[in-house]
């Protein structure tokens, strides 16, 4: 009978070992792995969007108009909320081909009113219920009007949009 | 018998080993592989954000004359594609760009037009990867346009929100003439019935830089083409029986156009190239050559090319259209549209004798919405897509 001691049988294990690495590369090499460090790429993609959106919004269609954005919080009525919500919706959601895409967002603008910061509620396409991933897009935006306990004057108020994917 | 107390095993030190090397082995090639399975999808990305950000906020190489203003001939010049109106204007893209941006070559005349993918990647795209793209626009007041192949799955993406700003332009026509008679015959007076008729329009660069400095809204014949419609001309003559002259039957003929160009107080004809003959009677293509019988309309479709080399942003620029009515052949005394006097005559007309004396009253292409359709600008959307192009 033969003595073990010393004896580098293990050889079974070794192969096993490189298999199981083999086979974990290929199996790693071949999927494409969508790691959390990757969604910047559709945040970002979605946050142009919204910029896009709202740069547009508010840029003055002839220089005799003002621009739709400026126009809806100065005026600030329900249909010019609806009409932001119409526009906004359909100029993030417009594509060339295969149809509307499925972008929800939220709108508000906020102004300094003395020390306080305050918020009004432009328009929602959907409520937020805090799963979602929404990234933010925002634009400085001047108007005149009174806004809280400051009289009517030239002011800059940030508008701010939340988005996101369905 | 042998005492194995405190012995190292060696299939434990063999086995150790091999897994201590493998974990490193392992562990440094992490790294690695994640990049490798990324590089694509993010170069895609990453290309069709790059390629939209040219397009939007980028006029485009070469800025003077503007890229868009070059014909098939001499495209090789334009180093680079960029829609946008000017580089302080991101998002506001030009009509003329976009126009010339779309215009795609076919087969059957790989002349005409820009050849896709070549000329597109080398000036939109860029890098040495063969790229598939395709680059789609929709106007939403307007037509969709697109250059490319069809989407496969998986491609590099960006979508942008712009602005379009259309041309300014004029017509001038009955109701105009209805409005203003004296302005626009000024013949209408059988002393001064004459047989050519000078009709000339001012187009005045200094004041139009000056009066709207926004590029989104200025009107800028150096970078963007201006239409002026002249129609219902026929409704101009005054019957006159005598010469046999009405304004149903009369023969009208486009002598000639000539323009002037006043820099420093002088005045210089420039030269009107067969490229920049007017359309008569909304024809598709331009005048060969002059002189035009039996006008109509005629419609001066002068580009930002013609302009930019004659430097004239700084100049005020005289377009003069000299005209005859005629029965048969021979011109003969008549009212008609005028509102220029041309000293000492159409065929050698001086600029200063002519458009300095009060007889003189061009029609000003300016910034009246009275006189001119203003630029305006309307929403789009382009949208990029990048894939691989192998295989």
């Amino acid at each position: 009978m033969g003595n073990t001691d010393g004896q580098f049988y293990t050889i079974e294990g070794l192969a096993a070992a490189l298999i199981m690495l083999l086979t974990a590369y290929l199996v790693v090499n071949a999927t494409s792995v969508y790691t959390a460090g990757d969604t910047h790429i559709s945040d970002m993609q979605l946050e142009a969007l919204g910029t896009d959106a709202l740069t547009v919004m508010d840029t003055n269609q002839s220089r005799y108009t003002m621009s739709p954005l400026r126009n809806i919080i100065t005026n600030g009525t329900a249909a010019d909320n609806q009409t932001f919500g119409t526009m906004f919706g359909n100029l993030i959601n417009n594509r060339t081909n295969y149809g509307m895409d499925h972008i929800q967002y939220s709108a508000s603008y906020s102004y300094r009113d003395g020390t306080d910061v305050k918020q009004t509620f432009l328009r929602a396409s959907r409520n937020l219920s805090g799963g979602e991933h929404a990234v933010r897009a925002t634009k400085w935006v001047f108007v005149n009007k009174q806004l809280g306990s400051i009289p009517v004057e030239d002011r800059a108020v940030l508008v701010e949009v939340l988005m996101w994917r369905d | 018998m042998t005492d194995e107390n405190g012995a190292l095993s060696i299939d434990f030190l063999a086995g150790f080993t091999i897994f201590i090397l493998a974990f490193i082995w392992v562990v440094s090639m992490i790294p690695g592989i994640m990049i490798g399975l990324q590089s694509y999808t993010i170069d895609y990305d990453a290309v069709a954000y790059r390629t939209g950000v040219i397009l939007v906020e980028d006029p485009g190489w070469p800025v003077s004359p503007p890229w868009e203003s070059f014909n098939d001939l001499q495209k090789a010049n334009v180093t680079r594609f960029g829609l946008a109106v000017s580089k302080d204007t991101p998002n506001t893209l030009s009509q003329d760009k976009v126009k010339r941006f779309f215009n795609l070559s076919t087969p059957a005349d790989p002349t005409v037009g820009f050849i896709y993918p070549d000329d597109y990647h080398t000036r939109a795209i860029f890098g040495d990867y063969p790229y598939g793209f395709n680059i789609s626009l929709v106007d939403l007041g307007g037509q969709n346009e697109s250059v490319g192949d069809i989407l496969p799955n998986g491609t590099g993406y960006i979508r942008r929100v712009v602005k379009i700003k259309g041309p300014s332009n004029t017509t001038i026509g009955d109701a105009k003439y209805s409005k203003y008679p004296s302005f626009y015959n000024k013949t209408d007076d059988d002393i001064n019935q004459t047989t050519t008729h000078v009709f000339s329009i001012l187009i005045d660069n200094p004041k139009l830089m000056d009066e709207v400095k926004d590029p989104a809204y200025q009107i800028d014949p150096a970078r963007e083409q201006i239409t002026i419609n002249i129609t219902d001309i026929r409704s101009t003559i005054t019957n006159n029986i005598t010469a046999g002259i009405d304004n149903t039957t009369s023969n009208i003929t486009l002598i000639d156009v000539k323009v002037y160009k006043k820099e420093g107080g002088l005045y210089s004809n420039v030269p009107l190239p067969a490229s920049e003959f007017p359309y008569i009677n909304s024809s598709s293509a331009r005048l060969a050559a002059m002189p035009a019988i039996n006008v109509e309309n005629v419609t001066l479709k002068m580009s930002s090319y013609y302009f930019d080399l004659m430097k004239a942003q700084d100049s005020q620029i005289y377009i003069a259209l000299g005209f005859n009515v005629s029965k048969g052949v021979v011109p003969q005394n008549s009212t008609f549209l005028n509102n220029t006097q041309a000293l000492p005559d159409f065929y050698n007309m001086d600029g200063k004798l002519t458009f300095e004396n009060p007889n003189t009253i061009p029609f000003n292409y300016n910034y009246e919405a009275e006189n001119v359709t203003q630029p305006y600008l309307r929403d789009a959307v382009l949208e990029v897509a990048v894939w691989s192009g192998v295989g």
